[in-house]
């Protein structure tokens, strides 16, 4: 889930944006590390179920999708469409790294090949690859604290996530600003190998969801194309829900819920 | 212009060693015949180069939206979001003095997936009749025949077939971005199997009746991306796509530009290819008459000696040492003209012949891929006036020059130590 924040991985983000309510506030916490791994941990729930609208702004078109959204852990998560109408009931279901779609124009299910992976999701700005990366940030990255102080009203901290050498991600290096008293995330910019920005998520709306602060709407933006968006927000959200491995199976993607 | 006598025993030296002289001529004769036989098989392996590559798959001009390259997006249609009145462009289009052939064209991308199988597809709207017109990929099918209009029917490669184990009568699902954002989908069935022999493209290849695709990815009928025309000669494309350029700003696309191009702006790496090509028809012509001019220089080197008590005759008599090297010159432009007309007789008749019904080489080679082009390779040659202008020029070039240092050599022959036998 928190591979949502740095991956921008959609359906981690509607399954986990959770940090307890109570968190103690941070102030005293300066280890980058430790600033990654609970904003990481923010983002995770043990299962989760929420309904989210997905609001995508292209040149060309416009469109909102509802959805509701089952996840559990990182390697499970089922996303099915209720509306427009025309497109309701269509599902994609993640388990570990491989990911189906359900059709129900045609009653079918389809593996998407590893060739398509880079391809858009549901038509928006994330692609599927973004749905199957659960790698963890402290994992693959070496951070640094780049800034610590006040930034857009609050106390914040910068943070510059570098790829560790053999780490198997494709940014170049990601960039993140973390509000410091509740350890919400404010953006996450994330750069090409060539160190151009390449897309932006900003965070906002924090509220308490399922009993605890998530950021309700995400905005992404890719930087080469200003005038276009995709917008999640969520509508509801619960946590530890009672979810098992077999739920999320082909025979769940197919016959709906 | 007085006639000169050392014309005359010229022409007389070379019946004087008829077999030495038919052999001298035979050579260079047929190294003409190589220079133009060869450079003309390498033009003509050109020619069906350029064919293939512009009738395989595309056709010799495009016309596009001036925004649908590079990207290819399936929002720049002719004419953007409003289309264009596509029977007029085509109209337009056939109009045009050297144009043979036109078809329109719808692209998308997406999945397709049979079973468990799922590949990622490129996906060709077409006007089937128009296409087969233009293109041979789909003519003839492997198998099956052309999709119908409104049957949700498609074709697909027989590398796509293959990897989907489908085969005609399959049901496969089409998955492709909609126009309007969505998912779109829907169930298809496979009407034939096509083999371009480019195996990435019979791979990622199905070919869908245009307005089957345009309805998947919700584009209006007015909608296409791409015109590909062909003329009868594909050196005609470039001027032809300036034409169409001119005459094509009559139909209305809602003011977005139209971009015609010819196959050598499309694919310049061909241009070049083609460029090496003729550069090689020089150092073809260099090597063979390197070769030949040893050959001949030394028959006329040998010929010379043998009559070495001749000129000796001649300089003691009172000829000049001009006169004798004009007389050997002579005969060297005598065997160059009759090496001529032997190489003209012989060559033309295998030029004709080989031009208009070559032979096929498919016992030595097999299908070649080349600059995304398939041939079959065969003896077709092409006509090439300057080459044999030029190799005719050199024949005479080299024989003349094979005879100067004989001709040197005779002209310096001591009358006395030669006529007493020193």
């Amino acid at each position: 889930m928190l591979r949502s924040l740095r991956s921008f991985a959609a359906l981690a983000v509607l399954t986990a944006a959770v940090w307890p309510a109570s968190a103690t506030p941070a102030a005293a916490q300066t280890d980058p590390l430790e600033i990654i791994d609970r904003v990481d941990r923010l983002m995770r729930g043990d299962s989760s179920r929420g309904v989210a609208t997905m609001e995508v702004v292209t040149e060309n078109w416009e469109r909102e999708m509802t959805m509701e959204i089952w996840s559990l852990g990182t390697e499970f998560s089922l996303v099915r469409l209720r509306t427009p109408p025309r497109e309701a009931g269509t599902a994609t279901l993640k388990a570990v790294d491989d990911i189906w779609n359900y059709l129900p124009k045609v009653d079918r299910t389809i593996k998407v090949p590893a060739s398509m992976m880079g391809g858009a999701w549901m038509g928006s700005h994330f692609t599927n690859d973004d749905l199957v990366k659960d790698s963890r940030l402290i994992e693959d990255y070496d951070i640094e604290i780049t800034f610590d102080g006040a930034g857009e009203g609050v106390s914040v901290w910068d943070l510059r996530l570098t790829p560790k050498p053999e780490a198997p991600v494709v940014w170049g290096h990601i960039e993140y600003r973390v509000r410091q008293d509740d350890y919400m995330p404010l953006w996450t910019r994330f750069y090409d190998e060539d160190g151009e920005l390449a897309r932006t998520m900003e965070y906002s709306a924090f509220t308490e969801m399922g009993g605890r602060m998530v950021p309700g709407l995400m905005d992404m933006q890719p930087a080469d194309k200003p005038t276009e968006r995709t917008t999640f927000r969520y509508e509801e959200l619960e946590f530890d829900v009672d979810l098992e491995e077999s739920f999320f199976s082909l025979r769940t993607l197919q016959r709906g819920r | 212009m007085p006639q000169s006598p050392w014309r005359r025993i010229g022409w007389r030296n070379l019946g004087r060693n008829r077999k030495r002289t038919v052999l001298t001529a035979l050579g260079l004769a047929v190294g003409f015949m190589a220079c133009v036989l060869i450079v003309g098989w390498t033009q003509g392996i050109q020619s069906q180069m350029v064919e293939s590559g512009t009738s395989l798959i595309g056709g010799q001009l495009e016309i596009q939206d001036a925004e649908f390259r590079p990207d290819r997006s399936l929002y720049d249609t002719i004419g953007g979001r409003d289309g264009t009145d596509v029977e007029a462009l085509l109209r337009a289009i056939d109009a045009d003095e050297a144009v043979i052939a036109a078809a329109p064209r719808v692209y998308a991308g997406g999945l397709v997936s049979s079973g468990e199988a799922t590949t990622a597809g490129a996906f060709f709207g077409v006007d089937p009749a128009r296409e087969v017109a233009l293109t041979l990929f789909l003519d003839p099918l492997v198998d099956g025949v052309l999709p119908a209009p409104g049957a949700n029917q498609l074709v697909i490669g027989d590398e796509m077939a293959r990897q989907l184990d489908a085969g005609v009568g399959d049901e496969l699902v089409i998955v492709a971005s909609g126009a309007d954002g969505s998912m779109a989908n829907d169930l298809f069935t496979v009407s034939g199997i096509f083999r371009s022999g480019l195996l990435e493209f019979d791979a990622a290849t199905a070919v869908f009746v245009l307005s089957d695709l345009q309805a998947l990815t919700v584009l209006d009928p007015d909608r296409i991306h791409e015109v590909i025309a062909t003329t009868s000669d594909f050196r005609l494309a470039d001027a032809t796509a300036e034409r169409l350029a001119r005459s094509l700003e009559a139909i209305d696309t809602s003011g977005r530009p139209l971009a015609v191009n010819s196959w050598t702006e499309l694919n310049p790496a061909m241009v070049e290819y083609v460029a090496v090509g003729e550069s090689f028809h020089w150092i073809i012509l260099v090597i063979v008459f390197s070769i030949a001019i040893f050959g001949v220089a030394n028959t006329m080197l040998m010929a010379t000696f043998e009559r070495r008590r001749e000129f000796a005759v001649m300089l003691a008599l009172g000829a000049t040492p001009r006169a004798v090297v004009g007389a050997v010159l002579w005969e060297a432009l005598a065997i160059g003209l009759l090496s001529l007309a032997v190489g003209v007789a012989i060559t033309m008749p295998l030029l004709f012949w080989w031009h208009n019904a070559p032979p096929g080489l498919g016992f030595l080679f097999d299908e070649v891929t080349l600059m995304g082009a398939l041939m079959e390779i065969d003896l077709r040659v092409e006509y090439n006036l300057p080459v044999t202008l030029y190799a005719a020029g050199a024949l005479m070039l080299t024989a003349m020059l094979a005879a100067f240092y004989p001709a040197i050599r005779a002209a310096r022959t001591p009358p006395a130590d030669t006529l007493s036998g020193l």
